[in-house]
């Protein structure tokens, strides 16, 4: 196949090696025999989003945010009907906030986010950061993360990580985590998630391949690294969760 | 009488402290306990000079207190790096007399980046040194953004900032505040035309968010930036490195003073450049500074030198979770001659707290390791596998590279054969289970 990625702002929202998560969803792809392009959305720029098959946003700081959402409103209405028309997407770190309704600043301004979930953001002067360790309804694995932001989300109905043992999740400690809605992925984990945690990769590409009504192969390629790698920060982080038990 | 307790137990539990071996910050923590406001009621000297910002802090300070001393001032300092309020007050109360003054002529203080304002409500410094602010152990500090405004309060109106011209983020300082002075690079032998990097944090301009243009960069986004509508732009500077030759390891300040080099390093250059500036703030001759910083190895180095088996190595100390500390010391790396192996260890991210956290391996530029004088690649500890995934992200050959997770056996490998030069690139946390495998020069 020839898909297509969109990637917003990858200058402005770049935070915590946000852009591995195309880079290891590209390759993946592309081991799979596909021929994959990845186009980027500059603020101020007109872009296309049309026969997108994955659209990616990262993490920034809480004021590039601010800005790119200044210019991600216009999109708002695309992002609706291609989330609609079950696009796969991931929106990482502050992102997330993008998708819901609201943001309010720590200075109390408010934000009119795009309002795919019906969720608020509410930013404070205190960050949360600290590994997380939780469970989604995807798949049967532990997902491995770290969350580094300044808001509480209220008002997700179908979060990503559905419980959380460890960690700060939308609106306190170990609440649930992120947002989903059909095959959009959102997330305030920080960093690369797909390249943390494998399922999750093996999760975007299979949607992928459904809404242009293809089977990826039976068995997915695994590789090895980022298996060991998962398998350790795993390990890790369950211990420090049963430590914490007593 | 809460001050004169204050004082005498934090000079007690030092003294115990000392006895026992005992970290710094904990008889400033009884102090502030028996009088909170204690920094308020002692008398500082007429010079307070403080330090913070992402890198450099440590060395620029360690440089200040030398060219002081050397002209002829008396200095306080948290030498040992207790650079939180606790550790601010055990240092100036132990050197303060029982009637709360402080015996010296400077007070000088590395201030941890997020807690200045801490240690600052309840004085102020009167040179305040900015060295740079960016990516910087996120599972602490959030963003340089975050840091930034976490800074923002502790500067007092009355301070004089001495701020880096180069970097476009901590370089805002200067908004709204009157007494500024720069300090900054001329294009050099290292300076480029435009920013390098995996992530381009020059991109966007910190104040307006307009896109930043640059006359020049000297490493990843520090350089001459220019936003194209709010007039942020590297500012004329007073204290300039007019000349530097990283090759030759020598440079220039303000077109006279030549300071040879002991770490060809560009870091190295800054904290030059900032330790300079702040003393000259001072009253301290050009001359006497130069002549202490000609050649100036620092105590707290963070290279080290050794041999394993047939080879010479160097381990350049790299703070894991920062990725320009890893970058420059790859450039270093990449810019010798000489054909080398170099080894990564991420064994354990931080030595002070818990995390698995390693999203910060995404941002460092490991591309500049594929030079052809690089013949090979090991990448040792418990997160090798992370430190794998990422290098099959980068141009290096995959023959190149070896995994090997325990750092013994990585160490036994080199031993066994060959005789390049090793470069090895790890942190704080991690350096000392490579270090006991090799034979260390003085």
């Amino acid at each position: 196949m020839e898909l297509k990625i969109i990637h917003f702002y990858p200058d402005l929202m770049s935070l915590y090696g946000s852009y591995a998560n195309v880079a290891v969803l590209k390759r993946y792809l592309e081991e799979l025999g596909n021929t994959v392009t990845v186009e980027t959305v500059v603020p101020g720029e007109a872009a296309d989003l049309s026969g997108a098959d994955f659209l990616f946003m990262g993490a920034g700081t809480e004021r590039a945010q601010k800005a790119a959402l200044a210019d991600f409103v216009r999109y708002g209405e695309a992002v609706k009907a291609a989330a609609e028309n079950g696009t796969a997407a991931l929106f990482a770190g502050t992102a997330m906030e993008l998708l819901g309704k609201t943001i309010t600043a720590a200075d109390g301004t408010v934000y009119e986010s795009i309002g795919l979930g019906s969720f608020t953001s509410v930013q404070g002067r205190q960050r949360f950061v600290e590994d997380v360790y939780g469970a989604t309804d995807l798949y049967s694995e532990a997902v491995v993360g770290f969350m580094n932001k300044c808001s509480s989300i209220e008002g997700v109905e179908t979060p990503l990580l559905t419980t959380l043992d460890m960690g700060f999740g939308n609106s306190g400690e170990k609440t649930p985590e992120g947002f989903r809605f059909q095959n959009v992925l959102a997330s305030e984990l920080t960093g690369p998630i797909l390249v943390k945690n494998p399922r999750l990769l093996e999760h975007v590409v299979r949607a992928i391949y459904a809404r242009r009504s293809q089977t990826p192969p039976a068995e997915l390629p695994r590789w090895a690294y980022a298996e060991e790698a998962y398998t350790i920060t795993e390990e890790q982080l369950r211990l420090r969760w049963q430590k914490a038990q007593g | 009488m809460r001050k004169l307790l204050a004082i005498l137990v934090c000079k007690l539990g030092r003294a115990v402290g000392r006895l026992v071996g005992k970290g710094s910050s904990l008889p400033g923590k009884y102090a502030l306990k028996i009088c909170p406001d204690i920094l308020r009621r002692v008398q500082l000297p007429a010079h307070v000079i403080a330090v913070t910002g992402s890198n450099g802090k440590t060395s620029t300070v360690e440089m200040i207190a030398a060219i002081l001393r050397s002209g002829g001032k008396t200095v306080v300092y948290n030498e040992e790096g207790s650079n939180q309020i606790e550790g601010v007050t055990t240092t100036v109360l132990t050197h303060a007399t029982l009637g709360g003054r402080v015996k010296a002529d400077v007070l000088l203080i590395e201030s941890d980046e997020r807690y200045a304002a801490r240690s600052f409500q309840y004085f102020h410094p009167t040179e305040f040194v900015i060295t740079n602010l960016y990516r910087d152990q996120l599972t602490r500090n959030g963003h340089p953004e975050w840091v930034y405004d976490a800074i923002l309060p502790a500067i007092h109106p009355d301070t004089k900032l001495i701020l880096n011209a180069d970097d476009p983020l901590s370089s805002c300082f200067a908004q709204d505040h009157e007494n500024v002075k720069w300090f900054g690079l001329n294009p050099c032998s290292i300076t480029g035309d435009k920013p390098t990097g995996v992530y381009h944090d020059g991109a966007y301009c910190p104040l307006c968010h307009a896109p930043m243009e640059y006359d020049y960069v000297h490493y990843n986004h520090i350089g001459a930036y220019r936003c194209t509508k709010c007039g942020h732009a590297k500012p004329a500077t007073d204290y300039t490195v007019t000349a530097a030759d990283l090759d030759q390891g020598r440079l220039t300040i303000d077109g006279a003073v030549t300071i040879q080099l002991a770490f060809r390093s560009i870091y190295n250059v800054y904290n030059i450049l900032a330790a300079y500036a702040a003393c000259r703030e001072v009253g301290i001759a050009a001359d006497t500074a130069a002549g202490v910083i000609n050649n100036y190895i620092l105590k707290n180095g963070r290279m080290q030198k050794f041999t394993l088996g047939a080879h010479k190595g160097v381990l350049l100390t790299s703070k894991h979770e920062n990725s320009i500390a890893y970058d420059t010391n790859l450039r270093y790396i990449a810019a010798s001659k000489e054909p080398c192996t170099v080894l990564v260890i991420v064994d354990a991210v931080s030595r002070k707290y818990f995390t698995s956290e390693t999203s910060w391996l995404w941002d460092i530029d490991f591309d500049l390791l594929n030079v052809p004088q690089v013949g090979r690649v090991i990448l040792a500890g418990q997160y090798c596998n992370d430190l794998a995934l990422r290098f099959s992200f980068t141009g290096i050959p995959r023959e190149k590279l070896l995994v090997q997770p325990d750092i013994a056996a990585a160490a036994e490998t080199l031993k066994a054969e060959g005789g390049e030069q090793v470069y090895v690139v790890t942190c704080f946390s991690d350096r000392d289970k490579l270090l006991a495998h090799v034979v260390k020069e003085a």
